[in-house]
């Protein structure tokens, strides 16, 4: 009862304030960002590397049918600067290590565009590589997809995938089913193919892709920064002090401040999130943790907020908790760039969660996972909080 | 209802006192005075007894609870109006005291009622971020009287209120010592205690000098004074002699023989001039 009145006090407080407002137009200027400035499909930057693991007249044939359907059109060569390198790939059913080394040279490859005939867009850019080696080595250094098309028993096309290694296999066997469309194939082609550790997957389009990061600052930075923000407004009104002196516990008070944030979080991604993910997430699991999430972050701005007694003198620590959170970013748009100690920043594991709740296929047991082990850190944290408050009141 | 044993408290843990070994008791009904200078400490006591400030030594029982020991629900009986105001800005002055009688589990005055008797009737819907520093202490006053507080604690209450508001103030701590309230009052204006308690207690430097009422304090340390206003060459001048030292009686009579006199009143030493004389410091 005390913490409801004192969640819609905080709401009224929070409507006749402007950092609701701020978050709530942050939000809508994000959604138009995404609706008007990202292509949906804009896959077209998407490369692929092929090869064909065939005689040159088959080869041919195929392509030729290819590009007759409208699926395929041939455009200039395009020129890779390869540098050089040595690498090693893994066959994932024999475990089979194979070492590449190659110098300096410059490849030419034979460019076409991959349209789909239905809707008429452009789906990507396939390259096609003269050796299987070349196509590995393309694959590798443009860390995108590479594949090797072959002609399987019964005639029909399969392919050979080479990604990065640590996709789980339920994201391998999507990539079947994304590139040989039939689900029957994709059965067949599981169990017979070869995957082999290499390259990017991406199974979302680039729209899709940026919901996970707005959606995962929005939460856990505004959280973070807005929670102290009304907490220094607070404090420099002082009724704080007064709240301690009324039957109910400073807990209610913190609690109520960190509703409020999850409240304005949860109205801000879903500006986001809905009109451009429609029904595609997760939608339980989403709340589940953007909820826990923001509540981990908004702890760990009242704790941070309960050392000062002015926003001004806590800019230091805040300013290198926001940085801290954003890095996992790079690595998110930057698959080369993934060290394992990037793995340890909280928004790390909360991005690759978000990914999977928007994904068909969600890893619902790793959103879980980093779902639990966030609410045990935000409740360690609120509980850390709620004794420093206690402590740090002064008449 | 108050009983305070042998109580310290340092701001920095260490050997630094704020507050230095205070021991009192404040019977039910009473009003009780702590009178200083600032920072002499009154402040700071009033935060251990209302549980702000952790108390480190001594022993505290406020309303039958021991402060020590963390027992929310005393908070019921008791009221605080703080020395500085704090309220929400952004809420109007009746949401704020409305919101905060949400947070007792006791039966709350009406807020508008409570509002009247401040003399901020009118102000009900203004935001208090729009309030005069003087509407805020009101405010702030008001709301400590919201849950019919059986002990009521009240920092500076009439500090920076003009006069008329003062009295205001003033009269409705008499009625709710008339109605058995039990009153800590902090102040460093002497005539604030004189007028409202029923005792005094002088602290300065964390230390309690003395306590006793404000009459046998007059009893037994105010001596009768005599102002004298004369002439001397032209020039008015003014005295305030004492009527029991020697040298002062013959400084009278050589007046009284040698000038023409303008005025010449006798009074009785005031709370303010007793503090001095005990401790041997101004009340600023
Ligand atoms: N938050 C604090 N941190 C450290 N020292 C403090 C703090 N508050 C007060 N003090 C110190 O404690 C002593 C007593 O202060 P206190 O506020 O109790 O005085 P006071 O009698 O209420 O004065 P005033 O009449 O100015 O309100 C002073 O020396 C003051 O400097
Ligand atoms: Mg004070």
């Amino acid at each position: 009862m005390k913490l409801l009145s004192s969640y819609f006090k905080e709401m009224r407080i929070a409507a006749r304030g402007f950092y609701f407002y701020i978050e709530l137009i942050m939000a809508v200027i994000l959604l138009v960002i995404l609706l008007v400035a990202v292509n949906e499909e804009s896959v077209s930057k998407q490369k692929e590397f092929l090869y064909y693991d065939m005689p040159p007249a088959v080869e041919d044939y195929i392509i030729q049918k290819e590009v007759e359907k409208g699926a395929l059109k041939l455009i200039e060569p395009t020129e890779f600067k390869m540098k050089a390198v040595e690498f090693e790939v893994e066959n994932r059913e024999t475990d089979e290590l194979t070492s590449y080394e190659f110098e300096k040279e410059i490849y030419n490859l034979v460019t076409y565009e991959e349209w789909d005939p239905d809707t008429g867009k452009l789906i990507k850019t396939a390259y096609i590589a003269e050796t299987e080696e070349q196509m590995i080595r393309l694959a590798f250094q443009e860390r995108k997809i590479g594949a090797t098309i072959v002609i399987d028993d019964s005639g029909e096309r399969a392919f050979r995938y080479y990604n990065q290694g640590y996709e789980t296999e339920r994201l391998v066997n999507l990539l079947y089913i994304l590139h040989n469309k039939l689900p029957e194939v994709v059965e067949a082609s599981v169990d017979n193919q070869n995957v082999r550790k290499l390259g990017e997957v991406q199974t979302l389009n680039n729209r899709e892709n940026l919901v996970p990061v707005m959606v995962v600052f929005m939460g856990s930075l505004m959280g973070f920064f807005i929670v102290v923000a009304y907490i220094f407004l607070d404090k420099t009104e002082g009724v704080i002090r007064a709240f301690a002196v009324t039957p109910s516990s400073v807990w209610k008070y913190l609690l109520s401040k960190t509703m409020i944030i999850i409240t304005t979080v949860l109205i801000s991604s879903s500006i986001i999130a809905i009109p451009v993910l429609r029904g595609q997430p997760n939608y339980p699991l989403f709340y589940l943790l953007l909820i826990i999430s923001t509540f981990s972050f908004a702890a760990l701005g009242l704790f941070i907020s309960s050392f000062y007694d002015t926003i001004s003198k806590a800019f230091g620590v805040l300013y290198f908790f926001m940085i801290a959170m954003m890095v996992p970013a790079f690595s998110y748009f930057i698959p080369s760039f993934d060290p394992l100690w990037l793995r340890y920043f909280p928004t790390y594991p909360l991005l690759q969660s978000m990914k999977e709740i928007i994904m068909v296929s969600t890893d619902a047991v790793y959103v879980l996972k980093t779902s639990g082990i966030f609410l045990a850190g935000g409740l360690l944290l609120f509980i850390l909080a709620n004794y420093r408050f206690k402590k740090t009141l002064t008449v | 209802m108050i009983s305070v044993k042998n109580l310290s408290h340092s701001y920095s843990n260490d050997d630094k006192l704020a507050v230095k070994n205070i021991s009192f008791e404040i019977e039910k009904g009473e009003t009780f005075g702590f009178l200083g200078p600032s920072g002499a400490g009154k402040s700071t006591t009033q935060g251990v007894l209302t549980g702000l400030l952790k108390q480190q030594d001594g022993e505290v029982i406020v309303a039958g609870y021991d402060v020590k020991k963390v027992q929310n629900e005393r908070f019921n009986k008791i009221g605080v109006s703080f020395e500085q105001s704090n309220v929400y800005s952004k809420l109007t002055a009746k949401e704020n005291l409305d919101y905060y009688a949400k947070l007792f589990d006791v039966p709350t005055r009406d807020s508008v009622e409570l509002l009247r008797l401040v003399g901020l009737d009118g102000k009900e819907n203004d935001m208090a971020g729009e309030f005069s520093k003087g509407m805020k202490h009101r405010l702030t006053f008001a709301r400590s009287m919201l849950n019919n507080p059986e002990i009521w604690f009240l920092d500076e209450p009439t500090t920076g209120l003009d006069p008329a508001i003062a009295a205001t103030i003033k009269d409705i701590i008499k009625e709710h010592a008339a109605e058995g309230v039990t009153s800590f009052l902090t102040t460093h204006n002497m005539y604030i205690a004189d007028e409202l308690c029923d005792r005094v207690a002088f602290i300065i430097d964390g230390v309690i000098k003395l306590i006793d009422t404000p009459k046998n304090l007059k009893l037994q340390y105010g001596q009768k004074l005599i102002d004298i206003e004369y002439t001397d060459n032209g020039k008015i001048v003014k005295e305030t002699l004492k009527t029991v030292t020697e040298a002062d009686r013959r400084r009278i009579g050589e007046i009284v023989n040698n000038h023409d006199i303008q005025t010449m009143h006798s009074k009785e030493a005031t709370l303010e001039e007793i503090f001095i004389q005990v401790t041997g410091r101004e009340l600023v």
